[in-house]
């Protein structure tokens, strides 16, 4: 079939939460915009129904098969091979790649970072300095926790200037009993979290369902689809099953040209003034490097050599105990409480920050499945079952990862279905992260010892789980040498070429990269239609 | 009733009269609230519900822009604050009156009957003073006009509504039954008179006027359905307590029973929560005495059908079709309804989220309502917020999850159709025979009322002239 051509002012490669908000933005400001997705429409209630049908409650992804025409990573029951791991450290990074992207399943946490993690390199000698400064990116901050419906407490660490859009979700009794019983040795926060503690654009207010991780039933909490319908809402067009695996230049090295594959492989070209790459921190690189030509042999916007490296996410290490009271995780939210005072210090020198994560997920599916594996039944089954679901707390860190080149996104020899080569990776847990989570193991051993912890049980050493927040592989910088785009995430080598999403992050911090993903996407937007002379539309979402 | 086309003047004179000879106590009476006069016209106003037409949403009060969808087309509601320019601040206590009770405008237009003059004609002299003390004193003046109401031809001509208030005002201001007591009267008047509860409860004729055989007998409203409230204990609220209804009107939900949504959650959010636990017992004293109208198709109270189960074991294991359009009500009703409303339709353990069985909405043989709530969801103040699925489930899904709620939970003999949703959707049965009908024959009858007086008037004007 011969290749058919459409053409719009901006086309959005990516339809996730980031995508579909700058999306969302530019076609308010009246603009033309096409959002290619690569995955499938995918419906709420679909997911709601697959998750509750599913055998495996604690396997996030199982709501979520990958379309064969546009794969994602899936590693249980057994993984699909479909992010190769080149190691040394396997970086088994989930996603999700139907329209809203990943966020159809996150913990909501949209945290600003703190004032420090943009400077640790000057400050603190390690990383890199961002090309701007927590100032400069408070009002987008702020645009994008009304657009998410975020609520928190005040005391985070992160300065703001007006206050959250509504008041936090009401603290489960289980945060409530740590929060009492750390006091005064650690403060214990309400997360920054996308959710709604009252209606809120239309949208319900958290009943405490306590699965936020595969999916929120009642769209309590924000996600990428509602990101995508805003979009579309506000005029952008919006292609699904648009599998892009090229850009195409000009002699000039502008941008002419996406093409995309449909689910049948026939390709189809897209044409466009400007384009923005938002197809999260392991896709857009992969394109980047698919898109190779005579005059960018090592890829697009690759001249530094840096796309698809610097590859940071937050490994977590952990303790699980039992408390001495009856405290029964798993009413209200998954993910509530933290404790903040480790995100920054002089420490930072030395080894990693870290944020301090208490677990609120129900034990009930984690202690039965190792009940069973343990052989127990009958009467002890339902006596240590109940113990643990009343008693059982868990802990992690969430600890900084540095900038380091050689941990990377790159493309393997195999193919997928579509015949496109798969992206690799190569990762390892630097010493900085490892002297962070041995520092945080006091912390772990402390608060135990103040919740009269017993059965301690430390996540094995040397393993880190994944936290799924995928930064610096497109990182910006004001040095095209060592950095893949400029501070308003504009490819230092093509002149219309954004990127949005949580890969041009240059340092990771110490919280869940989308919020500052988000709003470093809509200081792009603000900065994309400033020289286009279009004032951007900030329109308050409705509170009905 | 006169039936003399020559007393279509009588009002102008009456206008005429007060115009001249009562001008001067406007200025009056605006010099001296009487507070207690102006809180007591604050209450009634609330009672009456005026807000619910001329505030406009997010809007200052009173100051009209609401636009009212009707059969013959959008009437948008006036500024009725004591604005001079814009309001109704030059109204004399009489025209006010007029207004309010007969439908005519200060200048001598007639209102449409948007505006629930036919009730408010039974409001006492006493009452319309307050009210008026409440509206010259009691809201903040806002000199803004809204549009004009522009209806097509030939319902554009207001005098017509002249022939129409000859056909169907009763002018008469509410009489007391010396047979009942106090609270009974006090009941009727609220409820067919300041309350006018009558207006969406009573079924309206081929030219919109309530048939007064079917008092509150129940009529659709839009999508939306308002239902029979008469004292017949399976089609109207005759099984319900009078405690039961006080809640109703002053929470919104009555557990067990029914919850309001829709134009009932606007008037509860607007009126009905503000008045006092008396006024309400009134109401609902009157409501239970009230002549029972019977649907044949009723064979228990609406509230007492259903009770818990699921059919969980139809989809457990059972692949998830890919074709939406294709799901069982039981999987519509566990993706979509078992989150908040719990896996057998037994809601929330304090209420808060309502049961499905024992649930009027699912108890009718109606079922507008049901499918609005589910297309639109349950707003009300100050927090209830069921959220709308219209963007999310498309017309055969409403289908298939309402009738698979009905039959689990409700009346099974009632049904939904894909068109009925569809219908819906569009806001209400507004392109179907009846109300075309009802356009039709109002317009002739239009043409026919105005036509014989205008007639008349010219030959009047012959005779003169020559």
């Amino acid at each position: 079939m011969m290749p058919d051509v459409t053409a719009a002012d901006f086309v959005v490669i990516g339809s996730g939460i980031i995508g579909s908000t700058v999306a969302r933005r530019l076609a308010e400001a009246g603009a033309s915009v096409l959002i290619l997705e690569a995955g499938p429409r995918v419906t709420r209630g679909e997911v709601v129904a697959r998750f509750r049908n599913s055998p495996r409650r604690s396997d996030w992804m199982s709501p979520y098969p990958p379309a064969p025409w546009a794969p994602h990573p899936i590693y249980q029951p057994e993984s699909n091979n479909y992010l190769l791991q080149a190691g040394p450290y396997p970086y088994e990074a989930e996603y999700i790649r139907q329209v809203g992207g990943t966020t159809w399943h996150w913990a909501a946490h949209a945290w600003r970072n703190v004032p420090n993690d943009f400077k640790i390199k000057s400050l603190y000698g390690v990383g890199v300095d961002w090309p701007f400064g927590y100032d400069d990116l408070e009002p987008f901050y702020q645009e994008a926790e009304e657009l998410m419906g975020v609520s928190g407490a005040p005391n985070t660490g992160s300065p703001r200037k007006k206050p959250f859009p509504m008041e936090p979700v009401a603290e489960p009794y289980a945060m409530r009993r740590i929060r009492e019983r750390l006091v005064p040795a650690y403060e214990v926060v309400t997360n920054t979290t996308a959710r709604n503690s009252r209606t809120y654009d239309g949208r319900p207010a958290c009943c405490g369902n306590n699965s936020c991780q595969p999916i929120c039933p009642i769209d309590a909490q924000y996600h990428g689809g509602l990101a995508a319908q805003a979009a579309e809402q506000a005029g952008a067009r919006l292609i699904a099953d648009a599998n892009v695996y090229k850009l195409e230049h000009d002699e000039r090295g502008r941008i002419s040209a996406a093409l995309y594959y449909d689910p049948d492989k026939n390709s189809h070209r897209v044409t466009g003034k400007t384009f923005v790459v938002a197809a999260n921190g392991i896709e857009s690189p992969r394109l980047l490097l698919l898109s190779a030509s005579d005059k960018f042999p090592r890829g697009l916007a690759n001249s530094s050599d840096m796309v698809g490296r610097n590859l940071m996410d937050h490994p977590s290490t952990s303790l699980t105990f039992d408390a001495d009271e009856d405290l029964w995780l798993g009413r209200g939210p998954q993910s509530p409480s933290s404790i903040g005072i480790m995100r920054d210090g002089a420490f930072r020198a030395e080894h990693a920050p870290y944020r301090l994560d208490f677990t609120n997920i129900s034990r009930v599916d984690g202690t039965t499945r190792a009940l069973i594996a343990e052989g127990v039944y009958g009467d002890e089954f339902a006596q240590r079952l109940r113990h643990s679901a009343a008693r059982e707390l868990n802990v992690k860190n969430v600890l900084e990862v540095l900038p380091d080149p050689n941990h990377r996104i790159t493309l393997s020899e195999q193919k997928d279905a579509m015949g496109i080569p798969k992206p690799q990776t190569h990762y390892s847990i630097g010493d900085y992260t490892r002297k962070g989570h041995e520092r945080s193991q006091r912390d772990f051993r402390r608060i135990a010892e103040l919740m009269g912890g017993s059965n301690l049980r430390f996540s094995k050493e040397g393993d880190f789980a994944n936290n799924q927040h995928i930064c610096g592989t497109l990182s910006m910088g004001d040095d095209p040498k060592s950095s893949v785009c400029d501070q308003w995430a504009r490819a230092h080598d093509h002149e219309n070429l954004y990127f949005a999403g949580t890969g041009v992050l240059p340092t990771c911090g110490t919280c869940n990269s989308t919020e500052n993903g988000v709003a470093v996407a809509l200081r792009t937007v603000h900065h994309i239609l400033g020289e286009q002379g279009v004032r951007p539309v900030s329109a308050p979402p409705g509170q009905g | 009733m006169p039936s003399n086309p020559s007393t279509w003047r009588f009002p102008i004179l009456i206008i005429v009269l007060v115009v001249t000879a009562l001008a001067g106590e406007v200025a009056s009476a605006a010099d001296n609230p009487d507070a207690a006069l102006v809180e007591q016209g604050r209450y009634l106003a609330i009672a009456g519900d005026c807000a619910a037409c001329h505030t406009a949403p997010g809007g200052k009060p009173m100051a009209g822009g609401v636009a009212i969808a009707t059969p013959i087309g959008s009437i948008i509601s006036t500024n009725i604050t004591p604005s001079k320019t814009s309001g109704i601040g030059n109204y004399s206590l009489e025209e006010f009156s007029a207004a309010l009770r007969r439908g005519v405008r200060a200048d001598g237009q007639r209102l449409y009957p948007a505006m629930p003059y036919t009730s408010y004609a039974k409001i006492t002299d006493a009452d319309v003073k307050a009210l008026y003390a409440y509206f010259m004193h009691g809201v903040e003046t806002v000199d803004h006009k809204p549009p004009e109401t522009r209806l097509p031809f030939p319902f554009n001509i207001r005098l017509a509504m002249m022939a129409w208030n000859w056909l169907f005002l009763d002018t008469r201001p509410y009489a007391p039954d010396p047979a009942k007591d106090a609270e009974w009267n006090r009941g009727a008047y609220l409820t067919i008179g300041l309350a006018h509860c009558d207006d969406c409860h009573t079924p309206r004729n081929i030219l919109m006027a309530e048939q007064n055989s079917r008092l509150l007998g129940g009529a659709e409203l839009g999508a939306w359905f308002a239902p029979n409230i008469t004292s017949d204990a399976d089609s109207g609220i005759g099984a319900w307590s009078v405690d039961n209804l006080v809640r109703y009107m002053r929470d919104g939900h009555a557990s067990g029973v029914a919850q309001a949504a829709g134009p009932m959650a606007e008037a509860i959010d607007n009126s009905l929560r503000y008045l006092t636990e008396e006024d309400l017992r009134a109401i609902a004293v009157y409501l239970k005495t009230v002549p029972a109208v019977h649907d044949s198709a009723d064979t228990k109270p609406p509230f007492a059908w259903g009770t818990a189960g699921d059919a969980l074991s139809t989809i457990r294991g059972v692949a998830v079709p890919a074709d939406r359009d294709q799901w069982s009500g039981a999987r519509l009703y566990d993706a979509y309804c078992a989150t908040c409303h719990q896996a057998q339709g037994q809601g929330s353990f304090d209420g808060g989220l309502p049961s499905l069985f024992h649930n009027t909405t699912l108890g009718r043989a109606n079922t507008s309502n049901l499918v609005m709530a589910i297309l639109d969801g349950v707003h009300r103040q100050p927090d209830v917020d069921m959220p709308g699925f219209a963007n999310e489930l498309s017309d055969r899904q409403v289908a298939t999850l309402s009738s698979y709620l009905i039959q689990r939970f409700g009346n099974p003999s009632g049904s939904v159709t894909v068109d009925q949703v569809k219908t819906a959707r569009a806001g209400g049965p507004s392109g179907n025979w009846l109300v075309l009908a009802a356009r039709l024959v109002i317009g002739i009858v239009v043409l026919i009322l105005v036509a014989v007086p205008i007639i008349a008037l010219i030959r009047r004007r012959r005779s003169v002239s020559v």
